[in-house]
C-alpha cells in the first residue's frame, strides 16, 4: 500500500503539495480562531499560531521527503543544477569526462572479456544443467583429462544411463577450396545428440539429429548463422546446396540460430558435420576406430534430480569396463596398464570447456586489476580537480549555507555533480569499451586461431559499468564535498578566507598526489616487467633465424598419388623454387618450429646410464637435406642429410646439443646408435647419429631447449601427408608467395596449400605476451600521465597560494634558482613518499605475475630502477613548469594583490 | 518553539495519534488539542512534527484521510484508522505496556 501510495504521488505531485498547504493553512486558522476565542487580539492571534507551529517550509519539506516523487524531484533538481554548473566550466568537465571515459571504458572492456570468457553461461537452453565428463588419470595429478577417442566416446555413450542426452564434439579445420590455396573454415564434428541435447534451433532448414550420425553416413553439414551470412549472403537457397569439405561434397541441411557459436568459449564454428562423416573426409586414415586419436570433448544433460556426485559415482562404477574395452593398442604396456585405471568424473559444464579460458584467465584477472588501479588514479585526479574548483565555489556554497540549506543537502548536491560527471564518463566509456574489446579480440587472433568471444552487452556488463560509475563518482566526490562544505561562513562572506599553505585542503591534495605517484609507479613497474619479458622473447636466440623465411604448408590429402610420386612432386617443386630469383635456400620438413604442432616419441639408447621410459621422450622432426642451412641452425659436428639417405639402410639421424648432452654425456654422439619403438613392444633397428646441430626451440619460445632428433624426410615410413616447404629469401618473404603458389599449382593442382612466414608464426606464438606488454604498457603510460597531471595541478595551485610569499622573497632579492628550489622541494617530498610506497607495494604484488614473465624475476632490480627513473623524470618535468612560472611573478603585482 | 520537557517522546507520537483516532475521525489540529486535553496538559504535541508523522502513517496505510468541513465551517483534512492501523495500534499498545513494565521492574529492583 505504502509503495503504491508513493507511486501514486508520482502522478499528482502538485495535488500533494496543494493538499499539504491547505491542511497547514487550516491548522493555523483553527489555532488562530481558538486564540481569539481565548482573548488574544486579531493581529496577535495568527502570529502566535505561526510561532507555535514553527518553520512551515521546513515542515513541508519534511513531509514531502517521504515521497518518491519528492526524492526524484530533488534528484532532477540537483541534476539540472549540476548540468548547469558543469556546463559553466566546459574545460574542467571535458577533462573529467574524458578521463573517466578512458578509465571506466578500460574497466568495462576488460570486464566484458572477463564476463565473456569466465562468467557467461553457454547460449543454449538451461546451460546450468550441463555436465562435462572428464577423466581422472594418474598423469594429470589433480587436473582432469577431457579429450576422448571415438571408441572411448562410443563406449561411454552406450554404457551410461545417467544422462538424458550425452554428446561429443571435436573441432577440425575444414578446407573449402578444391586444391590450391586453402580456404579454411572452422569445422566441428558433432555427435547426433549434439544439437537436440543443447536445445538449439535452426535459423533455416534443420539441424543434425541422431539419425545423421550413423556409421557409413552420407556427408551432411550445418552452417553457423554468421558463416551463412558471410558466404551465402543469408540466401535460403544455401540449404540443399553442397559445399566441399577437404574436397568431398557435403550437403547443407540447415543453419543454426544467430548467437549460437558452439560449446567452446573462445572459438566459434563455421560448419558442423556428424562424427561419422569424418570417414568420408579422411578415408582410410579415418580416426573413427583409432584408439589413440584424442579429438572429442563430451558433455551431457543429466536426468532430473541427479547431483554431480551421484553422476560421478555412477560414471566411476562403469569406468573399468569402458576403459578396458578401449585400450590404445599402440601404447606401451606400462601406459596401457595405467589407462585401465582411469576413472570418469562429472564436472560442471554451464560455461562450457575452454582452452582459451585456461590460457587467459590469469592475464585477464591481472589486466582487470591494472585497469581498476588506473581508474583509482583517475578518481584521485578528479578529486583534486574538484577540490581546486571548490575553492572557487566557496562563496556560492557559503551563501547557500547562510540561506539555511542543510550541509547534507549541499553535500548531496555536490555528489550529484560528481555522479553526473561519472555517468557521462561511463556512457562514453561504454562506447570506448565496445570498440576496444573488439580490437583486443582481433589483436589476440592469429592466422590459425581466430578467437571468437560473445561481447554483446549483457545485464552483468551494464550493471558492472553502472556500479563502477556510481562508485567512482562517490569516490572522487565525497572528500571534496565534505571539505568544501566545512566553511566558516563569516570569514568567507567577508571575502577573505584564502587558504594558507598549511591548509588541510592542500594537505589532502598532497596525499592524493603521493598516492597517485605510488599507484602509477606500481603500474609502471608492472608494465616494465611485461615489456622487458616480451622484448627478451622477441630478441632471444631461438636457434634458427626467423626473418625472411616463407613457409608453404602443403597438404597432399586430396592428391591421388603413391608415396613415391608424392616425393617426386615435392622435389620437383623444391627444384623450381630454388631457381626463383631472390631465393637463397629451400628445404622441406614435416614440422616447423613453434607452429603448434609437435611430435614426440621415446628413444632407446643402449648401455650406460641413458634415460629410459618417459624420461627418454624426445621431440622429433623429419627434414630434407639443406633444412638446417635454410633455417640457419648451425651444424656443429658431423654432416647434414644428403640425397643418398633414403630407403631403410642405413637409417640415420641428426640430433641437437640437448639430446647429445642428455643421452651421451661426455661422449661424442657421432656414430652412436639410437632405436625407436616400431610397435608398442618391438624396437626398431639401429639408427646411426651422423650429425649434431645447435639447440633450437621446438614447441614454444618460452621452453628450455628440448632434446630433438631429426630424421631424413626420405626415410619417413608412410610418406608425409602434410609437408612444409621452407624458403629463405633475400627480401620480404611474402612477396614470393604468388610465384611459389604458381609453381605448386603447375606441378599438381590438387595440393592444398597455405602460406605464412616464420616470423609471423613466431609472433603468433607469443600473442599473450604481446597483449600483456601492450596493454600494461598502455595502462602504465596512462597512469603516469594522470599522475603527472595531478602533480602539475597541485603544484600550480600551490604556486598560486604562495604568490605573495614568493613576491616578497623576490623583492628581497631571492634568485630564480632559490625560488624554483623552494617550490620543487615540496614536490620532491611528495614524489619520494609516493615512490617509496610504490616500490613497497610493487614488491608485494608483482610476485603474482611471476608465472607470466619470461627470463626475469618479478623483483628484478633493474626493471624497478628503470621505472623509478622514468617516473622521476616525468615528475621533474611536470613540476618544473609551474615552478618556473613562480619565478615570473612580478613582485609588485604579487604584493599589491591583497 | 522551544522544546518543553513534556514534548511527546519521539516514537510515541504514532501510538498517541492512533489511540486518539480509535474513537472516530479527527483533523490534525483536533488531534493536537485532544492529546493535550486527555493528558491534562501534560503532553504537548509538537505541531511541526505532527503533520509529517500523519503523512507517513497515511503512506504506511495505518490511517486514511479525506477532506471535510469543521463545525466552524472550515475545510480540514480528517483522518481515520484503517484496519491495518487498528492492528498497528494493538501492537504498539502492547509494546508500550511491555516497555513500561520492564522499566518499572528495573526501577524497583536495581
Amino acid at each position: 500500500m505504502s509503495f503504491f501510495a508513493r507511486l501514486r504521488g508520482l502522478w499528482r505531485p502538485d495535488q500533494l503539495d496543494a493538499d499539504l498547504n491547505e491542511e497547514l493553512r487550516s491548522h493555523l486558522a483553527m489555532r488562530s480562531d481558538d486564540n481569539i476565542r481565548a482573548g488574544m487580539s486579531a493581529e496577535e492571534a495568527p502570529y502566535d499560531a505561526q510561532r507555535r507551529f514553527g518553520n512551515a517550509t521546513l515542515l513541508k519539506e519534511e513531509a514531502r521527503r517521504m515521497d518518491v516523487i519528492q526524492w526524484l524531484e530533488t534528484v532532477a533538481q540537483d541534476l539540472r543544477y549540476a548540468l548547469r554548473t558543469l556546463s559553466k566550466s566546459p574545460a574542467f568537465s571535458a577533462v573529467a569526462i574524458l578521463t573517466l571515459a578512458l578509465g571506466i571504458g578500460a574497466n568495462t572492456a576488460i570486464f566484458s572479456l572477463v564476463d565473456s570468457v569466465m562468467l557467461r553461461m553457454l547460449p543454449v537452453q538451461h546451460p546450468e544443467e550441463l555436465v562435462q565428463v572428464g577423466m581422472l588419470t594418474p598423469n594429470f595429478g589433480n587436473g582432469h583429462r577431457t579429450s576422448y577417442t571415438n571408441p572411448l566416446w562410443e563406449a561411454l555413450r552406450d554404457h551410461q544411463d545417467v544422462f538424458s542426452g550425452l554428446f561429443a564434439w571435436g573441432t577440425s579445420p575444414f578446407n573449402l577450396a578444391q586444391g590450391g590455396v586453402v580456404q579454411t573454415a572452422r569445422g566441428m564434428y558433432v555427435s547426433g545428440d549434439y544439437f537436440t541435447t543443447l536445445g538449439a534451433r535452426p535459423a533455416a532448414g534443420r539441424l543434425l539429429a541422431p539419425d545423421d550420425d550413423q556409421r557409413g553416413c552420407p556427408g551432411v553439414a550445418v552452417l553457423s548463422y554468421g558463416f551463412w551470412q558471410d558466404h551465402f549472403g543469408g540466401a535460403p537457397g544455401a540449404v540443399g546446396s553442397t559445399i566441399p569439405i577437404d574436397g568431398h561434397p557435403f550437403q547443407i541441411v540447415g543453419v543454426s540460430a544467430p548467437g549460437f557459436f558452439g560449446t567452446e568459449v573462445g572459438t566459434a564454428f563455421d560448419v558442423a558435420a556428424p562424427i561419422c562423416s569424418e570417414a568420408i573426409v579422411n578415408g582410410k586414415n579415418s580416426s573413427l576406430d583409432q584408439r589413440h586419436n584424442w579429438w572429442f570433448k563430451v558433455m551431457g544433460r543429466p536426468k532430473r534430480g541427479l547431483t554431480l556426485s551421484q553422476i560421478s559415482a555412477h560414471l566411476e562404477a562403469l569406468s573399468p569396463q569402458v576403459f578396458a574395452a578401449t585400450v590404445p593398442m599402440v601404447w606401451n604396456p606400462v601406459q596401457q596398464r595405467s589407462f585401465r585405471t582411469w576413472k570418469f568424473v562429472a564436472l560442471p559444464g554451464a560455461t562450457g570447456p575452454s582452452f582459451f579460458r585456461g590460457n587467459y584467465a590469469l592475464p585477464l584477472e591481472m589486466l582487470m586489476g591494472i585497469a581498476a588501479l588506473v581508474l583509482l588514479i583517475a578518481c584521485a585526479n578528479i578529486a583534486s580537480l574538484m577540490l581546486a574548483r571548490a575553492a572557487f565555489r566557496r562563496k556560492e556554497i557559503s551563501v547557500r549555507l547562510a540561506l539555511g540549506a542543510s550541509r547534507m543537502r549541499i553535500v548531496r548536491q555536490l555528489l550529484t555533480e560528481c555522479v553526473a560527471l561519472s555517468l557521462a564518463g561511463a556512457a562514453l566509456g561504454v562506447l570506448v569499451a565496445r570498440w576496444s574489446s573488439r580490437l583486443l579480440v582481433r589483436y589476440i587472433s592469429t592466422q590459425h586461431n581466430r578467437i571468437y568471444l560473445d561481447l554483446s552487452l549483457d545485464a552483468r556488463v551494464l550493471g558492472f559499468t553502472a556500479a563502477v560509475a556510481v562508485l567512482t563518482g562517490v569516490l572522487f566526490g565525497v572528500l571534496p564535498a565534505f571539505r568544501s562544505t566545512r566553511i566558516s561562513l563569516a570569514d568567507t562572506m567577508k571575502g577573505g578566507g584564502a587558504d594558507a599553505p598549511g591548509d588541510t585542503r592542500f594537505r589532502s591534495g598532497r596525499w592524493s598526489v603521493a598516492m597517485q605517484v605510488a599507484i602509477s609507479l606500481v603500474l609502471v613497474i608492472t608494465a616494465a616487467l611485461f615489456v622487458r619479458s616480451f622484448t627478451k622473447l622477441t630478441t632471444l636466440d631461438a636457434g634458427f633465424d626467423r626473418d625472411n623465411v616463407l613457409l608453404a604448408h602443403l597438404n597432399f590429402h586430396d592428391v591421388n598419388a603413391a608415396d613415391a610420386e608424392r616425393t617426386a612432386d615435392s622435389s620437383e617443386i623444391v627444384r623450381r623454387i630454388q631457381a626463383l630469383p631472390g631465393v637463397t635456400g629451400v628445404s622441406q620438413s614435416v614440422l616447423t618450429p613453434v607452429s603448434g604442432n609437435t611430435w614426440d616419441d621415446m628413444i632407446v639408447v643402449e648401455g650406460g646410464h641413458a634415460p629410459t621410459g618417459q624420461d627418454a621422450d624426445v621431440d622429433l622432426n623429419y627434414v630434407a637435406p639443406g633444412y638446417f642451412n635454410t633455417m640457419r641452425t648451425a651444424m656443429l659436428e658431423g654432416r647434414d642429410f644428403n640425397d643418398r639417405d633414403t630407403g631403410t639402410i642405413p637409417t640415420v639421424a641428426v640430433v641437437n646439443q640437448a639430446l647429445a648432452r642428455k643421452f651421451f654425456p661426455g661422449a661424442d654422439p657421432i656414430g652412436k646408435t639410437i632405436r625407436r619403438y616400431a610397435t608398442a613392444t618391438n624396437l626398431s633397428g639401429p639408427i646411426e647419429i651422423i650429425g649434431v646441430v645447435r639447440d633450437a626451440k621446438y614447441e614454444s619460445l618460452r621452453e628450455d631447449f628440448p632434446p630433438i632428433a631429426y630424421f631424413p624426410l626420405a626415410q619417413l615410413p608412410q610418406g608425409a601427408e602434410r609437408l612444409n616447404i621452407v624458403v629463405r629469401t633475400a627480401s620480404q618473404p611474402s612477396l614470393l608467395a604468388p610465384a611459389v603458389e604458381q609453381i605448386i599449382g603447375s606441378v599438381n593442382k590438387s595440393i592444398a596449400l597455405d602460406f605464412s612466414t616464420l616470423a609471423q608464426q613466431v609472433d603468433d606464438s607469443i600473442v599473450q605476451e604481446r597483449l600483456l606488454a601492450t596493454l600494461s604498457g598502455f595502462f602504465g603510460a596512462l597512469a603516469l600521465l594522470l599522475a603527472m597531471v595531478g602533480l602539475y595541478g597541485v603544484l600550480a595551485y600551490l604556486v598560486l597560494q604562495r604568490q605573495k610569499e614568493i613576491g616578497i622573497r623576490m623583492a628581497l632579492g631571492a634568485r630564480h634558482g632559490a625560488i624554483i628550489g623552494l617550490v620543487m622541494r615540496d614536490v620532491g617530498v611528495i614524489v619520494v613518499i609516493g615512490t617509496v610506497a610504490g616500490v613497497g607495494i610493487a614488491w608485494l604484488t608483482t610476485r603474482l605475475v611471476q608465472g607470466l614473465l619470461f627470463g626475469l624475476q618479478a623483483h628484478d632490480a633493474g626493471t624497478v630502477a628503470i621505472a623509478v627513473a622514468l617516473l622521476a623524470g616525468v615528475a621533474f618535468v611536470a613540476s618544473y613548469l609551474p615552478a618556473r612560472r613562480a619565478t615570473r611573478v612580478d613582485p609588485m603585482t604579487a604584493l599589491r594583490h591583497e | 518553539m522551544t522544546k518543553g520537557k513534556n514534548d511527546v517522546l519521539q516514537g510515541t507520537l504514532a501510538l498517541l495519534v492512533l489511540k486518539t483516532l480509535q474513537h472516530g475521525q479527527m483533523h490534525g489540529y483536533g488531534i493536537t488539542l485532544r492529546i493535550q486535553q486527555v493528558s491534562n496538559d501534560f503532553l504537548r504535541v509538537e505541531e511541526g512534527s505532527l503533520y509529517p508523522a500523519l503523512h507517513r502513517m497515511e503512506q504506511d496505510g495505518w490511517i486514511a484521510a479525506e477532506w471535510g468541513v469543521t463545525e466552524n465551517n472550515r475545510r480540514a483534512r480528517y483522518y481515520r484508522l484503517t484496519a491495518a492501523g487498528r492492528k498497528q495500534l494493538a501492537e504498539e499498545e502492547k509494546n508500550w505496556a511491555d516497555l513500561t513494565r520492564a522499566v518499572a521492574a528495573v526501577l524497583q529492583l536495581a
